[in-house]
């Protein structure tokens, strides 16, 4: 029976593997260029990949409707670290198939 | 630490000829996070005297700062600012020319009407269009008493030379005059007003109306001017000299 022993082991072990690998398959950065360079973005970025699409609303509601406005956090200032908007942009957004029309009128070059 | 006087002397010298030549390095830093103030109401004052009928320093501007595109059909042309000739019909006065924009009412009419809340009046006075709400339907335009706004009819694209810094702005949205919202918040002037000022006349001055210290307060205040259709009792923010 040892074989059935270590049949069970070696699922034991792969189920604690996989999950580790395909989770560096579709979140790790080596793999995959996105274009960005520095360190961090405002906040996060697990935070900024669940949430960038509302905060990029609230702050399009303040700074248009009330004048608040953050230079270092403007919709303008992303293509400074974010510098290919195909690659960072557009690639997760065609995978999950959303069309936001952000830079159809704000200036991001591809 | 005891310094004699030409040492201090010295030290001052080095510090002044460091601040010359390190243009760079910014001893007052650039505000973190500015807001639209409810004590600011800001105004124009166009001083028709000094306007000339051939100038076109602040239309041009505009469309260059705010990437106002032209169109071949006249009748669908996009114009924030645009030059109106007045003639008096009696013929006993000369005619004159001005510049015709937004008027940033205090009581806009294009606010009350607008359906989606796209139309609004900021704190400070400067009415906007929140152009991610705009659904084109032109009541506004229809609102406006000095046909102020315009129906973008066709898609548009950022020009070579254009500024990268303003948005375009999508087919079937109405647009008009922002104040150039977007320099008065960095503390600059609109590009109108900076325009006739360098390039045209000065006929243009842009301030706070509130703020008894500024021109345009102490201008409004002392020297008889005139708003446009003040009959309506919009209350205009801009202001005219010698109409």
């Amino acid at each position: 029976m040892a074989w059935i022993r270590f049949l069970g082991a070696l699922l034991a072990v792969f189920m604690t593997i996989a999950p580790l690998v395909s989770n560096a398959d579709a979140h790790g950065d080596a793999k995959h260029d996105r274009g960005t360079i520095g360190e961090k973005c405002i906040k996060d970025t697990d935070w900024m990949r669940r949430n960038h699409m509302n905060m990029l609303m609230e702050k399009r509601h303040v700074t248009v409707r009330e004048g608040v406005r953050v230079p270092a956090e403007s919709l303008l200032n992303c293509k400074t670290c974010h510098t290919s908007r195909e690659k960072f942009c557009d690639k997760c957004h065609s995978y999950v198939g959303v069309q936001p029309d952000c830079f159809e009128c704000h200036n991001y070059p591809k | 630490m005891n310094m004699d006087r030409r040492s201090v002397l010295g030290l001052g010298g080095v510090v002044a000829a460091s601040a010359m030549i390190a243009p760079g390095i910014h001893l007052i830093a650039a505000p973190e996070r500015t807001e639209a103030s409810g004590q600011s109401r800001w105004a124009m004052l166009v001083d028709v005297n000094k306007c000339d009928s051939d100038c076109t320093a602040c239309t041009t501007a505009c469309r260059q700062e705010n990437n106002v595109p032209t169109f071949d059909d006249p009748q669908r042309d996009i114009h924030w600012i645009r030059k109106v000739e007045l003639k008096d019909k009696k013929g006993k006065r000369p005619s004159v020319s001005l510049p015709v924009l937004c008027n940033h009412c205090e009581h806009p009419p294009c606010v009350d009407v607008c359906p989606t809340e796209a139309s609004f009046i900021r704190k400070d006075g400067i009415v906007l269009v929140d152009k991610h709400r705009c659904i084109g339907c032109r009541y506004c335009m229809i609102a406006c008493p000095y046909k102020a706004r315009s129906l973008v009819y066709h898609a548009t694209e950022l020009s070579e030379n254009g500024n990268a810094d303003v948005p375009i702005r999508g087919k079937g949205v109405v647009e008009k005059c922002t104040f150039c919202v977007h320099l008065v918040d960095q503390g600059k002037k609109p590009a109108c007003v900076d325009a006739c000022q360098k390039d045209g006349n000065g006929a243009m001055i842009f301030g706070d109306l509130n703020d008894g210290q500024s021109e345009i307060s102490k201008r409004v205040h002392e020297i008889r001017t005139q708003t446009m259709r003040a009959d309506l009792g919009l209350n205009p923010a801009v202001h005219y000299q010698g109409l």
